[in-house]
């Protein structure tokens, strides 16, 4: 894979300036939907939860987790099907085309995390010092991602209401994430099967590091890993079994 | 030596009365036990080798099975049986000037392109005037490609496919590209490669362009290879097989 790294960028590019439709006011604009949501949310639950410490960043800083997953997971359903002639006319390693997709997705992801640290600086007061383990924890989350990217573009080139199924469960897991309300609402005895949603650990993490200022316990950071190494190898395996017959299906 | 081996290999396709491509069609037809699609064989037991520095023409009729043949040869199919082996760099031109995007110009088509065929930009930047002479297009690099004739499009794709500098050519008809003047100079610089040494399979329904570029030609027909050998008989047998025997 590391031949085409030039194709890998060329087509992160163009999936961005997609995106944004080669405007740099089209970040944003890209912007405002989060910001209005989480608005929109704190107005709502503040008389519920307002009085947990942090409550409007908090919020702030789950829903900018929980968009990498949900719209990179998203996008990478179509990262196949999308590009018909990449697959049935020429030879390139087709895991190319997810990566490039989930790359695009890393990339703006990081944009709204940059600006979300002035934000962070104005309500805080400070930035912890702990927000320096940021990027390794945006690795691991990326790398998560983008193995249950493969898993994703490769069943959906078989199943093609995939896409609509997945759109159900994305917003399941929206309510299933931690992201309005506390973990502490959670009843002691559902813990268990609530934390085997691995967005709920990354969500964990990410208000550890750029909120409260505590260090990840080795603990989670090696459940998340684990997590991240899972979600790849299970992709890896179906995408490259699924893929001798893409040409033929698409 | 030989730069391709391909060993008994056999493609089936499933061609299902009723296309099932949703998760709810699939829960359905496991309800009603339906796995109701059609086999057919696109290639039965082919087994051949092209030696380093030959050309292999393919010819049959419609549906014979030359495509399937070339997408498994390009690693775009992969067969149900049997094996293939490809030495050194391949470049497969089943189809021409695959991700061109209409709205950047030739000069950003052309490292796209070429991005695609496994080159790097610095790879690129050496060849790039010979693929704006090649093409005889260099007036035109800064333009849209939307604003291309569908001649010169092709033209500046096959110029960028050939300077990718591969050891084998897998060829799909392409060489219905341009005027005479620029066929020739594509026939030219074909055979200019076999001299090179590199080898080239070549997939064609123009008989003369077959007779002209491969010594050694295969006549598929069903999946099967009906001939193989010298290009003169096998093109023979092809006609005959046209006019029912």
């Amino acid at each position: 894979m590391w031949q085409y790294r030039e194709l890998i960028r060329t087509l992160t590019v163009v999936d961005l300036k997609n995106r944004y439709q080669n405007t740099s006011l089209g970040f944003f604009w890209s912007l405002l939907s989060p910001l209005l949501l989480a608005l929109v949310l704190y107005f709502i639950f503040r008389h519920l939860f307002g009085s947990e410490e942090n409550f409007a960043i908090n919020l702030l800083v789950g829903i900018m987790a929980w968009r990498f997953f949900s719209i990179a997971t998203s996008a990478s359903l179509g990262a196949i099907v999308g590009k018909p002639s990449l697959v049935t006319k020429v030879y390139i390693p087709r895991q190319i085309l997810v990566l490039s997709t989930a790359l695009a997705n890393l990339i703006s992801s990081l944009l709204e995390f940059i600006v979300l640290l002035p934000i962070l600086f104005v309500l805080l007061g400070y930035l912890p010092v702990t927000v320096l383990l940021f990027p390794l924890i945006h690795i691991i989350y990326f790398w998560f991602i983008f193995g249950a990217g493969l898993l994703l573009s490769s069943l959906f080139v078989y199943f093609r209401d995939l896409n609509q199924i997945w759109e159900v469960l994305i917003s399941v897991l929206f309510f299933c994430s931690p992201i309005i309300y506390p973990l502490s609402i959670i009843p002691a005895h559902l813990m268990f099967y609530y934390l085997l949603n691995p967005v709920t650990l990354f969500i964990g993490m990410y208000r550890d590091v750029m909120v409260a200022g505590d260090l990840p316990s080795l603990y989670s950071i090696a459940v998340v890993i684990g997590f991240a190494i899972a979600a790849y190898l299970v992709g890896s395996f179906v995408f490259s079994k699924l893929q001798r017959r893409f040409a033929e299906e698409i | 030596m030989s730069a391709i081996i391909v060993d008994n290999i056999s493609k089936k396709f499933r061609i299902p009365h009723e296309k099932k491509n949703t998760v709810f069609q699939n829960i359905v037809g496991l309800i009603k036990r339906q796995f109701d699609y059609e086999e057919f064989w696109a290639l039965k037991d082919v087994s051949f080798e092209v030696n380093k520095g030959e050309a292999l023409g393919i010819i049959g009729r419609n549906g014979s099975g030359k495509s399937t043949l070339l997408k498994i040869l390009a690693r775009v199919l992969y067969s149900d049986s049997g094996s293939v082996a490809l030495d050194g760099k391949v470049a497969s031109f089943l189809e021409l000037g695959v991700g061109f995007q209409p709205e950047l110009t030739a000069k950003e088509n052309v490292y796209i392109y070429s991005s695609i065929l496994g080159l790097r930009r610095k790879q690129v930047d050496r060849i790039y005037d010979d693929i704006f002479d090649f093409a005889e297009l260099k007036k035109f690099e800064t333009m849209k490609l939307k604003n291309f004739s569908s001649g010169m499009t092709l033209r500046l794709a096959f110029a960028t496919a050939i300077h990718a500098n591969p050891d084998t050519f897998l060829i799909d008809e392409v060489f219905a590209v341009g005027d005479e003047a620029f066929k020739k100079k594509c026939r030219d610089k074909m055979s200019q490669f076999k001299a090179e040494g590199k080898t080239i399979v070549f997939v064609s329904h123009a008989l003369d362009t077959v007779k002209a570029l491969c010594q050694r030609s295969m006549l598929l027909n069903e999946g099967r290879i009906v001939t193989m050998g010298d290009t003169e008989k096998v093109i023979n047998d092809y006609l005959a097989l046209l006019q029912g025997k």
